[in-house]
């Protein structure tokens, strides 16, 4: 189409700007580490799955211009009572299907009170993190020792079930050498760019977010966009939960997912996600998480202390934003126009 | 010896001329009225003497000062005190702390002596005769009490000349009393007003002489007592020729729509019946409620009383889906607050309005819709380049054919358009004019909600007046004229 020939150099870049982030990255990665292998690049995918996922579902939240704090403390919920329900049923569907439609109406409630209760995202989201985890600890404590797999302050999977077996292979298995948790983050990326960019559902997303008032006035219903937006995020958050324990076999109600709010906006915003809304594509957010992911393992590689990871990664995203915000700015000037 | 006098102002923007050779000037304790249509340079000459704005050529007189470099501190300093029609109040503060901020008199180590502050306003309106309690948060107060309070804060620093922008719009008969009772006081203690209104009786009650402007230009100034609110109409209006050059009679079909006992937020009582084919204008000035009246027709604006039958099958308002549904559509007014969505292209655009009434299919056909927007491309002339482009690079004037597009998609029977042509440009405005009277032509039936009187006249079958919420009177085509319309949008007929 005629597309392609309007499409300078500059524009490209502006438009893939986080492929060029996770480029800079991961040839940081490559010089740093002695030996990289293809096993080392897989892992890389391996372990941004469940960041990745997160990221998505924060990419989504952000495109309608909310913003949702909760997602790693729904990681810890899901994922710690995903492990019970495949102890008590030994069963890989039951487990998935449990955690995505739990995760479901997590974001239920998000997204009822944000969307139609019209509460500001933020104070919402922060309470809801601080339920849901405080609801993952106490459970954890209080439920039987059987069901939680024995341990006293952590979920773990019973590994004598039949079903533990195929459960590890998903976590830990390769197709093709590549992992398949990555392939599943992979697909979702996939159907979510699907979605946002070829259906008219993902077009309502970009338009909420962008100009709320004439959204509405085109007969959008605003209210139910935020609300499926936050309720799609909880799935993710469930799916990201799955991956979670068929990667470690365990949850930790006080760690797994720390922070990952964070993280997962950083990725979101790292993808070219305008946090304002109605701007960014899905599948920057892919290559958000993954630059994180390198990050991680350049410290590693470096063998630098690695309490100084989110220090390194805070530097990154400002100055991302930095380039994002400024830039054109910088450009505007010395094009001489004047600013809008 | 005058108190303000202003001689030969001129001033431009962007090598547009916007005063021409404006004198204006205020006696000692009178109220004078400055009147003249929308655009007709009240405004820049009043951010001028405030000043706002430089102007080009021409002398301030203040107070027997000559301000050449009149600013914003000068002004204030002098005694020019502006009291906007939004007003500018913090309203989670209270009534003392508006007053005295940035002005605060202070005790040792910079503490706040709110105690002198509150006696000091408590004091200060008893002298002046308004009920307002220092201590009370702004927020709380009636809307009446917050201009009040407005002008007390103006006058507690010395002011000698108050310019009021349209100060009555959002107050009561009741409130309007109490404000013009406190100026008649305030006149008798040699403090002036410059009063902008478009409200004629109101002009008659409390001014005393007025300054007419017209495009830029003024007109003439005088004596209130020697001029009726016609006269006044038409020389704010002048002679401009209207020329009915493109409105042609068209044939009427079955009703489309019916409003009975119509009332909500703005407007209340109103009943239209509205024929297949015609296009109706709604008129008044800002708040009259004609604007209103559309927004609450497609159930964007709260209804509380009365049936809006549309095709002969009655709507409940308040769901702009089920307006959309019973085939109406609504062109909004203020097109970058309300109809663009800047992240989006022209294709999705166009196409945003169309995808919330087909749901069902939930995939997105893009050839068919590039041919859609072709067909509108040509249908209504929008001059661009590519449906990916952003919505942004087009003029006003296409971008506004890009949103009837979105609406015209929906296949809708009923379209309301409310200011169509507002920040266009006049070869723009003659193009929506004339699609318009298409689409009027092809069964098409519109509502317009506008102010200018030429645009009526150009395209309007009948025309709506609003004054105060109400409909007064409904114009035919050959009735309508600036002088007319102006009568009953300003009421004018209640003076006389």
């Amino acid at each position: 189409m005629s597309k392609q020939n309007r499409l300078s150099p500059s524009k490209l870049l502006a438009q893939y700007h986080y492929v060029v982030v996770f480029l800079v990255v991961f040839a940081v990665y490559a010089a740093a580490s002695s030996s990289l292998t293809w096993n080392g690049m897989m892992n890389i995918f391996r372990h941004s799955a469940v960041i990745g996922i997160l990221g998505l579902g924060m990419g989504l939240i952000c495109l309608t211009g909310e913003i949702d704090l909760s997602v790693g403390s729904m990681l810890a919920l899901l994922s710690g009572f995903s492990v019970v329900v495949f102890n008590l049923t030994d069963s890989i569907a039951v487990t998935l299907l449990f955690a995505v439609v739990c995760g479901a109406l997590l974001g239920l409630l998000n997204g009822f009170l944000v969307g139609v209760a019209e509460m500001p995202a933020f104070i919402v989201t922060l309470a809801t993190m601080l339920i849901y985890r405080s609801i993952a600890q106490y459970a954890c404590q209080n439920l039987d020792k059987e069901l939680i797999g024995g341990g006293s302050s952590v979920y773990r999977m019973i590994t004598d079930h039949n079903s533990y077996q195929s459960f590890y292979q998903l976590g830990n298995g390769r197709l093709l050498t590549i992992p398949v948790v990555g392939i599943i983050l992979t697909v979702m990326t996939l159907v979510l760019v699907y979605v946002t960019t070829s259906t008219k559902y993902g077009k309502k997303l970009y338009a909420v977010g962008s100009n709320q008032k004439a959204a509405r006035l085109a007969g959008i219903s605003v209210s139910k966009i935020k609300l499926s937006a936050f309720v799609l995020t909880g799935m993710l958050a469930g799916l990201g939960a799955f991956l979670w324990i068929v990667m470690n076999a365990s949850a930790d109600p006080a760690t797994t997912g720390n922070s990952y709010e964070m993280y997962a906006i950083a990725a979101a915003v790292l993808g070219g996600i305008s946090m304002s809304g109605g701007r960014g594509r899905c599948l920057g957010v892919l290559f958000g998480a993954m630059s994180y992911t390198v990050i991680d393992k350049i410290i590693v590689a470096l063998k630098m202390d690695s309490l100084i990871n989110d220090a390194i990664k805070g530097v990154i995203l400002l100055l991302v934003i930095f380039i994002q915000v400024a830039g054109p700015r910088m450009r505007s000037r010395l094009h001489g126009k004047k600013s809008v | 010896m005058k108190l303000l006098e202003m001689h030969g102002i001129y001033k431009s923007f962007c090598g547009v001329p916007v005063l021409e050779d404006v004198p204006l000037s205020v006696k000692r304790g009178e109220v004078h009225a400055l009147l003249g249509e929308n655009g007709a340079g009240k405004s820049t000459l009043m951010n001028i003497l405030t000043g706002v704005h430089s102007r080009d050529e021409g002398t301030i007189y203040f107070d027997g000062e000559d301000c050449q470099h009149m600013t914003v501190t000068q002004a204030e300093k002098l005694g020019i005190a502006f009291v906007h029609q939004e007003l500018n109040l913090f309203e989670d503060l209270t009534v003392w702390e508006n007053i005295f901020l940035t002005r605060e008199y202070t005790k040792a180590f910079g503490r706040v002596d709110k105690k002198r502050m509150v006696e000091q306003a408590q004091a200060f309106f008893t002298r002046m005769g308004v009920h307002l309690d220092p201590l009370a948060l702004v927020g709380d107060l009636k809307i009446s009490e917050k201009q009040l309070l407005e002008i007390a804060k103006a006058l507690f620093f010395q002011a000698k000349l108050l310019i009021l922008d349209e100060p009555t719009t959002s107050l009561s008969q009741n409130e309007i009393a109490h404000l013009f009772d406190m100026i008649g006081r305030l006149k008798e203690k040699g403090i002036s007003f410059l009063f902008i209104s478009h409200k004629m009786p109101e002009i008659f009650q409390i001014a005393d002489r007025y300054t007419v402007l017209r495009n830029g230009k003024f007109v003439r100034t005088g004596e209130i007592s020697e001029i009726t609110p016609d006269e006044i109409t038409a020389l704010m209006v002048g002679k401009s020729g209207l020329t009915n050059d493109i409105y042609r009679p068209r044939p009427t079909g079955e009703t489309v729509l019916k409003l009975e006992h119509w009332s909500g937020d703005g407007f209340a009582d109103v009943d239209l019946e509205v024929k297949r084919g015609q296009i109706i204008a709604l008129t008044g000035l800002q708040g009259s409620g004609s604007g209103e009246v559309l927004q609450s027709i497609f159930g964007c604006r709260a209804v509380d009383g009365g049936t809006m039958e549309v095709f002969g099958k009655q709507v409940q308002p308040g769901s702009i889906h089920r307006a959309m549904r019973a085939k109406i559509a609504m062109l909004p007014g203020d097109r970058k607050e309300n109809s663009v969505v800047p992240d989006m292209n022209l294709l999705e655009n166009m196409y945003l309005a169309e995808h919330t009434l087909s749901l069902g299919d939930f995939c997105i056909h893009k050839r068919l819709e590039n041919q859609r927007f072709d067909h509108y491309r040509e249908l209504l002339h929008i001059r661009m380049n590519q449906p990916a482009d952003s919505i942004l690079s087009l003029s006003g004037g296409n971008q506004q054919k890009v949103f009837l597009a979105r609406w015209l998609n929906t296949n809708a029977e009923l379209l309301l358009l409310d200011n169509p042509t507002q920040g266009i440009d006049v070869g723009a405005k003659a193009e929506i004019y004339e699609l318009m009277l298409e689409l009027a032509a092809s069964g098409k039936t519109i509502l317009l909600s506008t102010q200018e009187i030429p645009e009526i006249y150009k395209t309007a079958d009948a025309c709506a007046v609003f004054y105060n919420g109400r409909l007064m009177k409904i114009l035919a085509h050959d009735e309508v004229d600036e002088e007319t319309v102006m009568r009953y949008a300003t009421n004018a007929n209640e003076v006389s």
